[in-house]
């Protein structure tokens, strides 16, 4: 082994599915101590390469060394064995058991020698020692600055504990380089700062980070070094103090990205929509909306923040009669629809993109074409004089709406199934479908979650021509730059309520984030300087 | 090394693939057939020349493949079009009693002209059907209730309800647990040979009035999007409730068509024993068809052909009826084989350590 080696030298690293070049000849260094920031779209080959790093693919060819050896992975093990760990987005935890079972799980430390043979299997098995994982989980909680109560349950665990739970276990096993993908991506600004925190102590402790993420302002942040991958290939290797974030978006996106986007006044008119103490219950029949009271009118775009699962489902849902209410009255466009199948909804000019977008966006088995007229089946644009139901016209709709919504990857509208697009195209034809009907509201959940940067500007944009065109939004949403971007006001829902409201000019992030996990004002009147800094 | 096997999806099928690979595993299963007729003692080419060849070339054969599709098809619709919404209709054969009930009771009740009896029995148990249908279907959309459990019950509750009537109000004399013979004028005419029934005809019909309703109708855009998200569809302002209820309607209508033109076509008496589970061969039907009403058509025919193949040998080469399940089972699995095999590649790996792809394919590429 040699010392003067760097961490990680990953040289020549290709990796083909098919016909599909995921990875294509990645050459990158990762040295002792540092964090490592890798940046990428949705589909540049991120997580190929992380799984090929953690064991998990094998690599068509090309080299992976550790401390200078050049490494084979089989499986995650063989990974963990030479140092390497990694969290993923979507933790990997057992909710019914405690954080120290969570934790040991798939360990086969055993205490003592037990001997040999089956008889030996078997003691090992009962006589493990109960205390000493217990005693190293503390020791590392202490170490790290990761308090975690080891004996509670998992799902009495909020996500930003659960997250140092998935980081204690990787450091369980010895580790020298801790993967994270994208951390931060299911947590309040808050929790983000804890998060980063917790990072800094790592390095600080020895350890090396690889840090995955498609938000600029956290590489620039957090990052020492940062790469950049775009179609499957490594694009740049750079200093991240010697680039401007605009700079890494482009080296992203391959073109030049408008990180900001020109919001043109418009004088609000008459409300399109007026939700009076509306309540609703969540699918297991709890109450999850209580008393919510929101007006959107004509060219407004209302911001609502939150974190997810308190209620912004069922209030949009309960926006489009999707789902019941319990108490309260919704008007649209002054008629009033309490009660109404969805049907109604939509006749009345109401548009809505879901939050998951393949679940309850569209039919991913069927064509773009019978995806593209599902808001519109019923109008005249698909009758043929009689009963005939004409899908011809519906294929032309489809086809104007692809080209005029910039919809890629569809090869015949009546052919490709809508789940071969891609995340961002899929969306964009969701917002196609939805907005084209120059809706008098558009409901939209998380319309930018998991797209590209470049689709989302796209989509950002989309938004606000169609305010200018007179369409009320309400815009769920908790990416807090979107709302304060976007919004002409913003609400705060926590646990099922409007706690705040306020004017994107009026606020700030860091005050958005203390509505959105306390439900409560601030107690502090100054942000700390971190969060201004990243505004 | 031990060496794995696994199964890749494949990107294309080529063309000759997807069209020949049914007429294969139909080959490879009566190969696989000819072991257990073998050991019978009776020569395979023999029979399955009778089934395939003779048979369906003889006006008598044809005549009763084209009978035996009837049911096969209407009950197979049955099952196809709730599929379609995503349903499983599994009482087909239940709704097909109901109609041969009402269609029996009509006839041996009322002396109506032929022209307006025949088609009163055919529609009565057409609607009969579809009321028997609509139970599962309603209990489905309204309350959520299985409607695999619900439909196959309500078949058990119709054979046993038929069992009663044929004992008891509806017995005919001489003490078996049939009707009295229906009457001439409630028969169902033939043509060319003596049990080709006119309701042969009715195949054609419905194959084309089921193919518009789906494929060019409003409903059956509604009933293809249920079908394949029933979220997204109804945000966008389809009827759960609605569609779930008309599929098992129309399923229901033409199961209890099928079951009175059984009865006025072929039987002219209702006994217990008329079907020979044709509401649950309908299920495997579908299933085979289940990509589009013509080939609903192709799998009746087919399985019809093997169906009075199997009879017509059981007489002929003195071979025991249960031989032709055995057939029918066997095709029915490799044609099912067939699709999958349609599907992925099989790769076999000597050695884990050589695979190029992972196993999971191209969803690792995000």
């Amino acid at each position: 082994m040699s010392r003067t080696a760097p961490l990680l030298e990953v040289e020549g690293l290709t990796k083909h599915f098919g016909d599909v070049v995921a990875n294509d000849e990645i050459d990158l260094t990762v040295e002792r101590g540092e964090i490592h920031g890798l940046l990428g779209e949705n589909g540049a080959g991120k997580s190929t390469l992380m799984n090929m790093l953690y064991g998990l693919y094998t690599p068509t060819s090309g080299t992976i060394r550790i401390n200078g050896e050049a490494q084979t992975f089989d499986s995650p093990k063989d990974a963990i064995d030479a140092g390497i760990g990694m969290v993923h987005q979507h933790f990997m935890l057992i909710p019914r058991m405690t954080v120290l079972e969570n934790i040991v799980l798939g360990e086969r430390e055993t205490a003592g020698d037990t001997g040999s043979g089956l008889t030996g299997s078997l003691k090992a098995l009962f006589a493990r020692e109960r205390n000493a994982p217990r005693q190293r989980v503390q020791e590392l909680g202490a170490e790290y600055g990761l308090d975690v109560d080891p004996d509670a349950k998992v799902w009495e665990l909020d996500v930003g504990e659960q997250q140092r739970v998935e980081i204690l276990k990787a450091l369980y096993r010895d580790i020298d380089l801790l993967i994270l993908d994208e951390p931060t991506a299911v947590l309040t600004p808050n929790e983000s700062e804890r998060m980063f925190e917790t990072i800094r102590q790592l390095v600080d402790e020895g350890l090396t980070v690889i840090f995955i993420t498609h938000k600029l302002w956290e590489i620039e942040r957090m990052t020492d070094r940062v790469s950049v991958l775009r179609d499957g290939k490594l694009i740049d290797t750079v200093e991240t103090d010697s680039v401007s974030q605009s700079d890494l978006a482009e080296k992203m996106v391959g073109r030049e990205v408008l990180l900001s986007v020109d919001k043109d006044e418009h004088p609000i008119g008459e409300p399109v929509l007026v939700a009076d103490n509306v309540s609703a219950h969540d699918d297991r029949e709890i109450p999850a909306l209580t008393g919510a009271n929101v007006t959107v009118g004509t060219s407004e775009i209302v911001g609502i923040a939150g974190v997810s699962g308190n209620g912004q489902r069922e209030l949009a849902e309960t926006l489009i009669g999707f789902r019941s209410t319990e108490t309260g009255e919704i008007r649209i466009d002054g008629e009033d629809l309490t009660g109404a199948p969805p049907r109604r909804f939509v006749d009345a000019g109401v548009s809505f993109v879901p939050e998951d977008r393949y679940v309850h966006g569209c039919a991913p088995a069927l064509s773009i074409m019978h995806n593209a007229g599902l808001k519109e089946y019923r109008s005249e644009l698909f009758e043929n004089g009689s009963v005939r139901f004409d899908y011809d016209a519906m294929a032309t709709y489809a086809e104007e709406l692809v080209e005029e919504f910039d919809v890629r990857g569809v090869t015949t509208v009546r052919k490709t199934p809508a789940a071969d697009l891609s995340g961002g195209n899929l969306q964009k034809l969701i917002l196609a479908r939805e907005m084209n009907r120059d809706p008098k509201l558009l409901v939209a959940n998380q319309p930018t979650r998991g797209v590209d940067i470049g689709a989302i500007e796209n989509i950002r944009n989309l938004m606000l021509e169609q305010r200018a065109n007179g369409t009320g939004i309400l815009l769920i949403s908790e990416d807090l730059d979107e709302l304060l971007d976007l919004s002409d006001r913003i609400l705060v829902l926590y646990e099922g309520e409007f706690v705040f409201e306020t004017t994107p000019d009026q606020t700030n992030k860091w005050e958005l984030g203390m509505y959105m996990s306390t439900g409560e004002e601030p107690q502090q009147s100054e942000p700390p300087a971190a969060i201004t800094e990243a505004e | 090394m031990i060496p794995t096997v696994a199964f890749k999806n494949r990107e294309t099928v080529p063309t000759w693939f997807a069209y020949g690979a049914p007429l294969l595993t139909v080959i490879a299963a009566l190969l696989v057939s000819a072991i257990p007729l073998a050991w019978l003692g009776v020569n395979p080419i023999n029979i399955y020349y009778e089934m395939f060849i003779s048979n369906p070339t003889g006006i008598r054969g044809v005549s009763y493949i084209l009978v035996t599709a009837v049911p096969l098809f209407l009950a197979g619709l049955a099952v196809y079009i709730p599929l379609k919404a995503g349903l499983w209709n599994i009482g087909a054969e239940g709704q097909l009693f109901v109609g041969a009930i009402i269609g029996s009771y009509l006839a041996l009740t009322f002396e109506w002209p032929i022209y307006v009896l025949l088609p009163a029995m055919i529609v009565s148990g057409g609607i009969v059907g579809a009321l028997y249908g609509a139970i599962p279907g309603y209990l489905r959309a309204e309350h959520n209730v299985n409607e695999i459990i619900s439909s196959l019950m309500l078949t058990f509750t119709a054979t046993t309800f038929t069992g009663y009537l044929l004992r008891g109000p509806m017995q005919g004399g001489g003490g078996q647990s049939a009707t009295e013979r229906l009457p001439d004028f409630a028969r169902l005419p033939t043509v060319i040979h003596p049990r080709l029934h006119i309701g042969v005809g009715l195949i054609a019909v419905v194959a084309v009035l089921v193919y518009l309703l789906i494929n060019r109708t409003r409903l059956g855009y509604e009933i293809t999007l249920i079908g394949s998200n029933p979220s997204a569809a109804a945000q966008a302002g389809i009827s759960e409730y609605r569609t779930y209820i008309t599929v098992f309607v129309l399923g229901g209508f033409l199961a209890g068509m099928a079951g009175i033109i059984e009865i006025a076509g072929v039987h002219g008496r209702l006994f217990e024993g008329f079907s020979p589970d044709y509401g649950f061969t309908a299920i495997a039907v579908a299933l085979l068809g289940r990509n589009g009403v013509f080939r609903v058509l192709l799998a009746a025919l087919f399985f019809a052909v093997i169906t009075t193949g199997g009879t017509t040998i059981a007489v002929t080469q003195n071979v025991p009826t249960a031989i032709i399940n055995v057939i029918v089972a066997l095709t029915i699995l490799f044609l099912l084989t067939a699709e999958f095999i349609k599907e992925h590649r099989i790769v076999i790996n000597p050695d884990r350590e050589s695979d190029p792809e992972t196993p999971s394919g191209l969803e690792g590429a995000s």
